[in-house]
């Protein structure tokens, strides 16, 4: 991997694709590496566009401080890197870790980009994620890597895809505990400690904003997204089904498509930014990607609205009235709620 | 950096030998090499005045470092070929010259920088020696050595916090830049020893 320089700091790139071309920046999460988006690069780069990924600093190859690395250099760092590499604009892709750095970029240096895919982030340090990240930190310091990367399987991965892997996990671990330094980690951890909220400034984003969010993703929960999405304009909400935190490697296939499908609406100017919410599709190959999203998508269950008028027409039951419905029937009753915005088909 | 295949082809050659007297004897030299480096460095560095609690810390990691040391020492099976201690010399002689330049007067007692450069060096080490990667998934895990080697690295993890706080609140007179350049420097120094090492116990 070629090196660039960030002061007297390390930076590991790959940058792949025709010069000319429209670059896609992709933003690692904490514990992962820039290898990692080349199934990313192998879809793209045929597709017509350049592909940029990088060590942050901290990860993979790249320098690893350990004293003082505060939130915000990382996208100083970016633009940095940008400008080295002589690229003007780009469409930046980030997940989790790499999503608030995605979002700090945008507020300060929006100029540079074409658009903006956050997955599986958050603006804000909710009560919840606080907790989450305070424990990660303490799993990290008083028990020890190993332990740190144990806790993130279940918490990042589908019972499907760990039962799937469950041989190839420990080779995994392995592959994570040498690329890896613990200490590195928490520095990149610690640096929240002084973390402010970017919910005050996501306004400023004006690029067109795709979020993602797993349908099960329990570590940034669909709250942290909702703060996304109502804060940013230009934005529209993709629930990918099925799926938990880290899905751009559990599901590639799909999430590549998800923004080859948003790229393409930003390209020929196609792109409706009106905060409206959607459901992926979990075929790549279907001809309708996105589907909108009935009912209320901050909710884990679709509660039934129970005013006369909503209820569909049924016959009297002929059981006795204090009967309760057998289940099959309660859940077929269609969910009459409906989202607060309107939206149209991709 | 270290070359993530050297762990791989190290690990395959254990795999297949097994911890042979020979293996446990390269990585026992190497190993307690470098702790005694550190070892003496705290030993020293507790008798800097106005230390306040950083005296506890750095008792304490003379104290585990000891302890690793012993463990290891008594739980190798020594192999009795004298050339695997000129080659472990050789292997580690990059960070035993680094850490007689630390210790050499005016030295820690005198000296912040060289107090510093110790801090930095003993973090890179117990962060970047690291052998879990190279047990090979079927080792018997009641093997006392395997025992030693887990045990040791747990252990580090757990002192690299001590060398954590100490890097980033010690040494305050020195600027951040400074300061950073030695903990990167020193990383790429035992990066170097590493790579030599996985190499030798890699092979045949």
């Amino acid at each position: 991997m070629p090196t660039a320089y960030f002061g007297h700091h390390q930076v590991n790139y790959e940058l792949v694709g025709e010069p000319g071309k429209p670059v896609i920046t992709f933003l690692n999460g904490l514990t992962q590496n820039a290898n990692l988006w080349k199934a990313y690069a192998d879809h793209f780069v045929p597709r017509g566009y350049r592909v940029l990924a990088y060590d942050m600093l901290g990860q993979g190859r790249s320098s690893k401080p350990i004293i003082d690395i505060p939130l915000a250099t990382h996208a100083d760092m970016l633009d940095d890197l940008l400008t080295q590499l002589k690229i003007d604009k780009t469409h930046l892709a980030s997940i989790s870790f790499g999503g608030i750095i995605a979002l700090d970029f945008a507020i300060r240096y929006g100029k540079r980009l074409h658009s903006l895919v956050a997955m599986s982030t958050f603006a804000e340090l909710t009560p919840q994620l606080e907790l989450l990240g305070a424990v990660m930190v303490q799993g990290l310091t008083d028990v020890g890597l190993p332990y740190l990367q144990s806790m993130l399987y279940p918490m990042n991965m589908s019972s499907a895809w760990i039962a799937a892997n469950r041989e190839r996990i420990p080779a995994m671990k392995r592959a994570g505990y040498i690329g890896n330094d613990g200490y590195a980690m928490q520095n990149l951890m610690e640096s929240f400690a002084t973390f402010k909220p970017l919910t005050p400034d996501l306004h400023k984003i004006k690029v067109p904003t795709l979020i993602m969010n797993g349908e099960f993703d329990f570590f940034t929960p669909r709250e942290c997204h909702e703060v996304i999405r109502r804060h940013i304009a230009n934005s529209r909400l993709v629930i990918i089904p099925r799926a938990y935190h880290a899905f751009t490697l559990e599901m590639p296939a799909v999430t590549m498509r998800q923004i080859e499908v948003f790229l393409d609406q930003v390209s020929k100017g196609r792109w409706q930014g009106d905060q409206s919410v959607w459901i992926a599709s979990d075929d790549p190959a279907a001809t309708e990607q996105w589907q909108p999203c009935a009912g209320d998508w901050m909710r884990a269950v679709q509660v039934a609205d129970k005013t006369p008028s909503a209820m569909p027409a049924r016959k009297r039951p002929s059981r006795p009235a204090a009967a309760p419905p057998p289940p099959a029937e309660a859940a077929a009753v269609p969910n009459p709620r409906k989202p607060t915005t309107r939206r149209k088909k991709p | 950096m270290i070359d993530p295949a050297l762990f791989d082809q190290a690990r395959d050659r254990i795999a297949v030998a097994g911890f042979t007297p020979e293996i446990q004897s390269k990585i026992a030299l190497v190993l307690c090499a470098t702790k005694n480096g550190n070892l003496a460095f705290h030993n020293a560095m507790q008798w800097l005045p106005n230390l306040g609690v950083v005296q506890q810390f750095t008792i304490s990691q003379a104290a585990r470092e000891l302890e690793a040391v012993t463990l290891l020492s008594r739980t190798t099976q020594w192999a009795s070929n004298p050339a695997l201690a000129l080659d472990a010399n050789r292997i580690v002689a990059p960070i035993v010259v680094a850490w007689t330049q630390i210790m050499m007067p005016p030295g820690p007692m005198f000296d912040p920088q060289s107090v510093y450069r110790g801090i930095s060096l003993g973090h890179a080490q117990l962060a970047r020696i690291r052998l879990n990667a190279v047990i090979p998934d079927d080792a018997d895990p009641l093997d006392p050595f395997v025992v030693a080697l887990r045990r040791i690295e747990q252990e580090n993890g757990r002192m690299l916090q001590t060398q954590i706080r100490l890097l980033k609140n010690v040494g305050g007179d020195i600027p951040l830049d400074d300061r950073e350049q030695f903990v990167e420097r020193d990383q790429q120094l035992v990066d170097g020893v590493m790579n030599d090492f996985l190499a030798w116990l890699a092979a045949p």
